[in-house]
């Protein structure tokens, strides 16, 4: 199976768990095209998910490894297991692209010819989606299956953004959902759909992301392989006539999201279903 | 000389009257510019609370009690050119429901200098309300246009809908006779003017055609047909008629709503698009469709007409979709919300906000709260912090200040609809919070 992996950065955390894992079951891309993490658009985008602080902590973490010992620093915790080559962190896919041997390509829209005309050469059966674009039909055709997307929430039911925030105001369970991408968003064939079994255990919305992230990757690697195999096959959704898509989350409901959350963990506890 | 070209001459001229505006008018022109060259067009910026709630209000307030008039009319906007206009009847009667649920929120009295804005409040609405009731025409219908601007006087169904909306509320909080007959009287007007089909056209209607954005008016005499119930059901032991009980024993003023109601509906595209704004010479504005959504809906939940609520929906949630997508709503749009206009109309964002929230009520779904307090956040960061009276605490018409609606103005009925805005978010967070209570 030849796959490519769509990155937001090469410091996203995420494609670079992801690549490993998608390594370790035997399916090491062929390649990576990535945007450039000095594109203003991914800066912005950037300081929009992580906020000042976190962005000037990285990247002093970044620029000066040595003086200040932050190299250890990861904003997912629960990726270390993946992240963690030779007894280091490794969060830049450049060194995991070294390890693996496959190339990457830096670009400012994954959209553009020239990104499309790299992604041709591969010649990728399957490509893997972890951040970017808004992806266009020229681009959704060069794989020979289609491109995977990773979607934190359970389709058809929470289509967008925040959703795991959404599930929880709309008492839908959490988890994750691996599907084709098609030129709606979040409305492509689905191939795998996981309720997260953990969700009474996190104590807040980053730590429910951060679980998600990880255990998704695991869910996109079985499915990965199962495509290898050719015992899997996607299902249309359903619903396509309903709007499901959802928003960005103003933060006074993120707030009831995190009361929920924090109610759903106190019910675990009191019921002795939470595994500590 | 045209017309327009005369309005602008006066309007520059306003500044060599008032020299003094000269440097807010260039402090103005000069932040709008500066920020829409720079500013983030993006909703992450709106998704976080930066400016609470009750401040904004208490700024919106001010500017509304600061242009209330000598005669007790307050001003349709202040201009960065000419200063404060002549008093507007128009929206000093639909400014009323604002002032008395501003008066009645918890916060206007959570400290010693609250009751002072409180009683500030009160008395602004007593005053409108006296003023109004010396403007009311023999027939029941009230004027069109700023107060004193011509010299012959012409009776407005659209004004006089949104005139009866205070009366009906200053009736319902007073329990005033005076002020029930003349709601009374200006209802069975509008009835009377009504065309067969329901819309209003001809004599008092603008420039003489149907226009879907009266639905302001179906709203108007819904809630007078539910008022004149609540009455008759208070009073039905009470001997006394005066002969006025006779007009409130049948349900002709919410039928009336209902007709107006169906013949906007009819006019409804599948795209959610409504036909029949016609104003001539000018683009549909936000300002107007969002003036058509909220009509019908405000007259649907009093009349109990779910299909309505269903139909408004779909055209607010196209807006909606709009909105969460492009990160703002255009100020103008062509047929189908096609080709929208690149400046923003802040009264209309703030009505669309007024929909949303309601549409939330009825509905629980709760992208509409959130929609609603991303608008509402934005249109907080757009109210000006400092500056002279007029324009501190005020809603401009178009941001930037210089867009083709009420530009270089700050708008009384901006502040209003915001205002109600605001006021409709801290009740609804309000009881979301409190059912969502362990």
């Amino acid at each position: 199976m030849r796959t490519v992996v769509l990155c937001s950065s090469v410091y996203s955390e995420t494609a670079c768990a992801m690549t490993v894992r998608l390594a370790q079951s035997g399916c090491a891309p062929v390649g990576a095209l990535t945007l450039s993490s000095l594109d203003p658009g991914t800066l912005l985008r950037k300081l929009g998910q992580w906020g000042v602080r976190d962005v000037t902590r990285f990247a002093v973490a970044k620029l000066f490894p040595q003086n200040t010992g932050k190299r250890e620093y990861l904003r997912n915790t629960y990726l270390k297991p993946l992240l963690t080559q030779r007894k280091q962190i490794c969060r830049n896919l450049r060194e995991i692209a070294g390890e693996y041997d496959f190339p990457i390509t830096m670009c400012r829209d994954q959209n553009a010819p020239s990104s499309v005309a790299q992604l041709k050469a591969w010649s990728p059966d399957l490509i893997i989606f972890t951040g970017g674009n808004i992806l266009r039909r020229q681009l959704l055709d060069v794989p020979r299956l289609g491109v995977l997307n990773m979607h934190l929430g359970l389709l058809p039911q929470i289509r967008g953004m925040n959703s795991p925030e959404w599930s929880l105001l709309k008492d839908i369970p959490v988890g994750v959902t691996v599907h084709y991408i098609d030129s709606g968003i979040d409305t492509g064939p689905v191939l795998q759909r996981c309720e997260f079994p953990d969700a009474s255990q996190c104590h807040s919305l980053a730590d429910l992301r951060n679980r998600l992230i990880a255990f998704g990757i695991d869910r996109v690697a079985e499915v990965v392989l199962a495509l290898d195999r050719g015992s899997l096959a996607a299902s249309p959704q359903s619903e396509l006539d309903r709007d499901n898509q959802f928003f960005v989350m103003h933060e006074w409901l993120q707030a009831r999201a995190v009361e929920r959350l924090k109610k759903n963990c106190r019910s675990s506890v009191a019921a002795g279903t939470s595994h500590g | 000389m045209s017309g327009r070209t005369a309005k602008a001459l006066t309007e520059a001229a306003g500044l060599v009257r008032g020299p003094q505006r000269v440097l807010p008018l260039i402090h103005r022109l000069t932040h709008d510019k500066i920020r829409v060259t720079f500013d983030r067009r993006h909703l992450y910026s709106y998704a976080t609370t930066t400016r609470p709630t009750s401040d904004a209000m208490e700024l919106l307030i001010r500017w509304l009690l600061d242009a209330q008039r000598a005669d007790g009319g307050i001003a349709a906007y202040y201009s960065l050119l000419t200063g404060y206009s002549e008093s507007y009847p128009e929206v000093t009667g639909y400014v009323i429901p604002t002032l008395f649920d501003y008066s009645q929120l918890d916060f206007a009295h959570s400290d010693s200098a609250q009751p002072t804005k409180h009683e500030s409040a009160s008395a602004a609405v007593e005053r409108a309300i006296q003023w109004l009731l010396s403007l009311q025409m023999p027939t029941g219908a009230f004027p069109g246009g700023l107060h004193g601007s011509s010299s012959e006087v012409q009776p407005s169904v659209f004004n006089t809908g949104q005139i009866l909306i205070g009366l009906v509320r200053a009736w319902r909080e007073t329990d005033r006779s005076d002020v029930r007959d003349a709601a009374i009287a200006a209802g069975g007007w509008l009835v009377k003017m009504q065309q067969s089909d329901g819309s209003w056209s001809g004599p008092g209607a603008y420039q003489g055609t149907a226009h879907t954005y009266y639905s302001m008016v179906s709203w108007a005499l819904a809630a007078l047909a539910n008022q004149s119930a609540d009455h008759r059901d208070d009073h039905r032991d009470d001997d006394r008629d005066d002969g006025r009980n006779g007009d409130l024993n049948d349900d002709r003023y919410g039928l009336a709503a209902e007709r107006n109601c169906d013949w906007v509906l009819s006019q409804v595209r599948p795209s959610g698009w409504i036909d029949g704004i016609n104003l001539q010479g000018h683009p549909s504005y936000l300002h107007f469709i969002a003036y058509i959504l909220q009509g019908v809906l405000e007259c649907a939940i009093l009349r109990g007409r779910s299909d309505a609520i269903q139909t408004i929906a779909n055209s607010a949630w196209v807006m909606l979709r709009k909105f969460e997508t492009n990160k703002y709503l255009p100020g103008a749009f062509g047929e189908d919300f096609k080709n929208g206009r690149k400046f923003t109309c802040l009264t209309g964002n703030a009505q669309m906000s007024c929909v949303w929230l309601r549409l939330f009520e009825m509905t629980h779904d709760l992208r509409y709260l959130n929609a609603a307090l991303k608008m509402n956040e934005m249109l907080k960061h757009l109210v000006p912090r400092n500056g002279p009276r007029g324009i501190f605490g005020g809603v401009s018409g178009s941001y930037p200040v210089w867009g083709a609606y009420q530009p270089l103005r700050y708008i009384s009925w901006g502040c209003k609809f915001f205002a109600d805005a605001l006021m409709l978010e801290q009740r609804l967070t309000r009881s979301y919070e409190a059912a969502c209570a362990p």
